[in-house]
């Protein structure tokens, strides 16, 4: 058994324990934590057995296992720093409400700089 | 005269100015526009340096004119424009101005920016840079954001990038400003058009110097504004 095989496996069971912990948090989604899972799960069986990648690669034209598996990491680095900008972008926007409302409820008086 | 804009006019004129690090240059910005009679509405855009306490000095001098609200951080020129032009709503004003507070603007051109508000000839107004006064680089500048704003919001203006604006009252209600840095001034130009709001362009004088130039739109700040102008077409 080669190493990877064994490792890769490992660090799947890991991150699918950490990710169901952080579901039953609270803190994923059940649709974040099922993608998450699956993702893992098809890491683990393609580091035990790497020759499937190859039938995975025929059946979307691709001609190696090993390019099949590093477009599909791309994927989901892909979608991974998109959901990361989304999240950016919306917690910027909470922000800046926040921000303007207390500066709008908070008008500075000469008062307020005497005290 | 019949088009000569009243102290009355004036009293219910707030200028918008968002200031950051603007220790330096602003007193001399407010002082002038509370000489001529008009009321303002400042925003220290989370400032770093003491812009909120030479603010306070102004104010002590002109304490009805001029009113201070403070972002806790900066957030930038379109958050602080944003905050002002919701505050200003306290003060129920007829008509709304927004300019730089870093001493570009000069307070001798507010009759004439507002004066088509207060004739009926429009209810928008932007404040218009002769291209043949500005530096090369912000000229250039400039005339790619002109050329965005009629590719990506489908108006034709002299100046988009111009931070020198007027607004009726009514027609402020109908805009939304979501813009956080210096898309704000396309953003205003399409709101405008978009709400099919009458609007002129008026002439005014712009004072450069190098602290002004280190501000407003550069071609780093174009390149920012041109992303965010494709992401606002999702």
């Amino acid at each position: 058994m080669l190493l990877y095989s064994l490792i890769f496996p490992i660090i799947s069971i890991i991150a699918i324990v950490w990710f169901i912990f952080r579901y039953l948090n609270g803190k994923n989604s059940a649709v974040s934590t099922v993608l998450w899972a699956l993702f893992w799960i098809v890491v683990s069986i393609f580091s035990l057995f790497p020759e499937l990648s190859n039938n995975f690669a025929r059946l979307v034209g691709i001609t190696r296992g090993l390019d099949f598996i590093i477009i599909l990491v791309f994927i989901v680095l892909f979608y991974t720093v998109l959901r990361l900008y989304f999240i950016i972008d919306k917690l910027q926007n909470d922000l800046n409400t926040v921000v303007k409302q207390v500066a709008i409820q908070n008008e500075i008086t000469l008062d307020d700089e005497e005290e | 005269m019949e088009n000569e804009v009243t102290a009355e006019d004036k009293n219910e004129t707030y200028v918008v100015l968002p200031a950051y690090n603007e220790a330096t240059r602003i007193q001399p910005v407010l002082e002038s526009i509370a000489e001529k009679g008009y009321n303002m509405v400042i925003v220290n855009d989370g400032s770093t340096d003491n812009t909120l306490d030479v603010i306070l000095e102004s104010k002590r001098k002109y304490p009805n004119q001029i009113h201070v609200f403070s972002l806790m951080i900066n957030r930038g020129v379109g958050v602080a424009t944003q905050t002002g032009f919701d505050a200003v709503l306290n003060f129920n004003p007829k008509y709304v101005v927004s300019m730089d507070s870093d001493g570009q603007h000069s307070a001798d051109d507010l009759d004439n920016v507002i004066r088509p508000l207060v004739v009926g000839e429009a209810q928008a107004v932007i404040g218009v840079r002769p291209l043949e006064d500005m530096p090369r680089s912000r000229n250039y500048a400039n005339s790619i954001m002109n050329f965005l704003t009629k590719i990506f919001y489908r108006v034709d203006v002299s100046d988009s990038q111009t931070g020198f604006r007027a607004i009726t009252r009514d027609a402020l209600d109908k805009i939304t400003i979501n813009a956080t840095g210096y898309l704000i001034s396309s953003e205003f130009i399409r709101e405008i058009h978009d709400n099919e709001i009458s609007f002129a362009e008026v002439p005014i004088e712009t004072i450069y110097t190098p602290e002004t130039q280190a501000k407003g739109t550069n071609t780093t700040a174009a390149i920012k504004i041109l992303i965010q102008m494709i992401k606002h077409q999702f």
